[in-house]
């Protein structure tokens, strides 16, 4: 018995000198760790060279959605596309050559930001709405918008419902955690009116097949993604119309980290581009007959010779890409039109309006306006 | 790492007779046990100055808000089937509606889990064998089950309720819809206060003419019969006062208006979907724990009981389940506190409970997580305690009259 106690209390004095042991490296490899930390920090930040390190490696790190139909979305064999998609392959075709140069990381909602700040992703392209915190606080720097969102409403088609003001008294379905629930309340502000608040889509879809929701308000972008998914034994999308209005902005667009201004003119123009292109008229259809175009603006655009006092000469843009970096963008992915039209134009599966929105070039009345190529 | 500093010790276990001052120090129980709790002391010390240290240094990294400020500011969104809530109205104001929301489901759920309890418990010691494998196959099936999956299965069936459209109204008693279910229900109509005092003034009386039984009772050697007799003058009382002050109380129906229902006592899916499945999942256990506490009881009382010519229901009444009740309290008081912690999946059914209200603050930026989520736990503790306080005061009266 003694010899028992005896050794039981060695035993636990032993395990409480290793407790302490442990202890004490845990903190030394702590301070180890936020040294090495600071170090990368520094280094990502101080060096920028996010550009000179896409090159080198020969692949563009694309942080993109693989869940949202449309915009970013992993099919059954593994291969990505959308809206969002087509942006990694334009920024890839821009300084690699080759659209096809990506590898593109899923990312949640919560990773993103971190994602991008570690140097994980060298651009974020993934339906994220820029605010003025996440340029400021979250360490993102966001280029120009490439689509503009805004929260919506979508209400059975047989309800016959045509305005958010008659949804008065009724029952509106989201999920939680999100600006979503603040832009309802400002939005239904003296409408009476019950906010079920779910934790994910699916839980919505439910209610809303069961008849517990009048309405479902979410990012435009995502009730016609739903509403084209919607299963055909419920009457498929028909059954289900988006109201017209929009009651909260979210512009949605690519971000890169914070304080590389070279990657960022790059990221910039790259989607500027595209814009510049559907004003000037050029396609991927029609990219061969364009370069051999008079107008110095389109030569100008596409980085040919265009003749100044005499000489002829090459726009150099001073970004680090070659001068006709446009033409591979438009020959990758084609012009802001096409990439809208194929992943959520009026003919697409989310047949999402684009004229008279704000998604419509300025010369049809929208925001899309690209400085000039000079 | 424990074995890098603990490794070159080992050897010297076997061999303890090495002899020496230092030797016979190192066997010192006193001694080994006095550094043994100093070390574990200091260990905690360095564990809270390392987690204070680091959440100091998180906080002025990311420039998280501290304090709790937050809690004045406002709310920013509405919270279901609260419509007097208003955006506007700060974040405690919620929080409150949410900690309301919390006990009327839990308090709700307490009553009714141990009506299923006691009711099931029982039955499944009768001799009936329908009865006997009925309660047997619930309790079974229920008790082992995650408390999720019932409460998702309780939701999914409320779901296929008939849609607010053709919702069924039972007389103008009754309404039942996939978003409400809505009871008739008593409301105050003219003259109410008074019917009130006259109803006190009932009460009072009928507590005098129950002291007047007894007193006649044992003057004389009758059945006292006070509670008849005390029910008999209330029922009175309340009959002729609502008659004499033309109907204080009238009964307000519920109906179908537009998208939702108006009227009565209005139960919405959601507080019916998560009260209900976690007095059912709760009732399996309380079931268990009543027949077990049942069986409990030395099988003895039950044969005095039958010699001295006890019926069956008096021998459940007077002798087996008195001393039932007093094993049973303190495992069911563990079911009260558990089921109180469970209401917090109420999340999974949309309901607005205190804890689905943080995590809703948490993600629109109205809260700070770290704040919010001790915050939370403090209710809930304070939750648990005030049951436990209460619970454990019966316990221990019931324990006294132990002979």
């Amino acid at each position: 018995m003694f010899r028992r106690t005896r050794a039981f209390t060695l035993a636990s004095g032993l395990l409480v000198a290793g407790l302490l042991g442990a202890a004490c490296s845990d903190d030394s490899s702590d301070d180890e760790e936020a040294g090495s930390e600071e170090e990368s920090d520094s280094g990502a930040q101080t060096s920028g060279g996010t550009l000179a390190a896409v090159v080198d490696r020969g692949t563009l790190n694309c942080g993109v959605n693989n869940s949202v139909p449309g915009f970013g979305f992993e099919t059954a064999d593994g291969t990505f596309e959308g809206f969002d998609i087509d942006y990694c392959k334009a920024i890839a075709a821009a300084v690699l050559g080759d659209p096809e140069a990506v590898e593109y990381i899923p990312l949640t909602p919560e990773q993103r930001f971190p994602s991008l700040a570690s140097g994980e992703i060298d651009v974020l392209a993934r339906n994220t709405t820029w605010t003025s915190t996440r340029d400021g606080a979250e360490g993102a720097a966001f280029v120009t918008t490439t689509f503009y969102d805004g929260q919506a409403m979508m209400v059975p088609a047989a309800s016959g419902v045509t305005s958010i003001d008659a949804l008065a008294g009724s029952t509106i379905c989201l999920t939680a955690g999100t600006t979503t629930e603040q832009n309802l309340a400002d939005r239904m502000a003296g409408i009476q009116h019950t906010p079920q608040t779910f934790e994910e889509n699916a839980q919505v879809q439910e209610a809303f097949l069961a008849g517990q929701c009048d309405a479902w308000t979410s990012d435009r972008s995502q009730l016609a993604g739903i509403r084209s998914n919607w299963p055909a034994d419920q009457g498929g999308p028909a059954a289900l119309t988006v109201l017209d209005e929009t009651f909260s902005k979210e512009p949605l667009g690519p971000a890169v980290v914070d304080g590389d201004s070279e990657w960022f003119d790059v990221v910039n123009w790259v989607v500027l581009a595209t814009i510049e292109a559907e004003e000037l008229g050029i396609t991927a259809d029609n990219l061969d007959q364009m370069l051999e175009s008079e107008d110095p603006a389109v030569r100008r655009f596409l980085g040919q010779p265009v003749e100044v006092e005499g000489e002829e000469a090459v726009v150099d843009h001073g970004f680090g890409v070659d001068p006709d970096f446009t033409v591979d963008v438009i020959r990758a992915v084609g012009n802001y039109g096409d990439i809208y039209a194929a992943h959520v134009g009026p003919d697409s599966a989310l047949q999402i309006e684009r004229e008279g929105t704000a998604n419509a070039l300025w010369t049809d009345g929208g925001l899309h306006y690209s400085p000039p190529f000079r | 790492m424990t074995g890098g500093a603990g490794a070159p010790a080992p050897p010297d276990v076997p061999t303890p007779h090495r002899g020496g001052r230092l030797g016979a120090l190192a066997f010192n129980v006193r001694l080994l046990r006095t550094v043994g709790q100093v070390a574990a002391i200091g260990l905690l010390v360095a564990l809270a100055a390392y987690l204070g240290d680091n959440y100091r240094a998180n906080v002025s990294e990311r420039n998280a808000r501290t304090g709790w400020g937050f809690l004045n500011e406002p709310t920013g969104f509405n919270i279901a089937f609260d419509p007097q809530f208003s955006p506007g109205q700060p974040v405690k104001d919620a929080l409150w509606v949410g900690i309301v929301n919390t006990a009327a489901c839990a308090a709700v759920g307490i009553v009714i889990a141990t009506i299923i309890g006691v009711v099931v418990g029982v039955v499944r010691l009768s001799n009936s064998w329908v009865a006997r494998k009925a309660s047997t196959l619930y309790v079974e099936v229920i008790r082992n089950v995650p408390v999720l999956l019932v409460i998702l299965f309780l939701a999914a069936g409320l779901q296929t309720l008939p849609p607010i459209d053709d919702a069924r109204s039972i007389g103008d008693v009754l309404v039942i819809s996939n978003r409400a279910i809505a009871v008739m229900s008593p409301e105050a109509g003219d003259n109410f206060g008074l019917y009130l005092g006259v109803l006190a003034l009932g009460v009072v009386a009928a507590v005098a003419v129950a002291a007047w039984r007894t007193r006649v009772s044992a003057a004389t050697g009758a059945p006292d019969r006070r509670y008849l007799w005390a029910g008999g003058v209330v029922v009175a009382v309340a009959v002729a006062g609502y008659f004499l002050l033309g109907a204080p109380i009238v009964w307000s129906h519920p109906e179908v208006e537009g998208r939702g229902v108006v009227g009565g006592a209005i139960l919405n899916i959601p507080y019916v979907a998560i009260t209900l499945a976690l007095a059912i999942y709760h009732g399996s256990h309380i079931a268990e724990i009543v027949r077990g506490s049942v069986q409990a009881v030395p099988h003895g009382q039950t044969e005095a009981a039958t010699a001295i010519g006890l019926s069956e229901i008096q021998r459940l009444r007077f002798v087996i389940l008195p001393q039932a009740f007093r094993i049973a309290v303190p495992p069911t008081i563990n079911q009260y506190l558990s089921l109180v912690k469970n209401t917090s999946l109420g999340i999974a059914v949309a309901y607005s409970d205190v804890a689905a209200l943080s995590f809703r603050l948490i993600g629109s930026s109205r809260a700070p997580a770290l704040q919010m989520v001790a915050l939370l736990m403090a209710i809930y503790l304070t939750f648990s305690l005030v049951i436990s306080f209460v619970l454990n005061i019966l316990n221990r009266r019931l324990q006294l009259v132990e002979r």
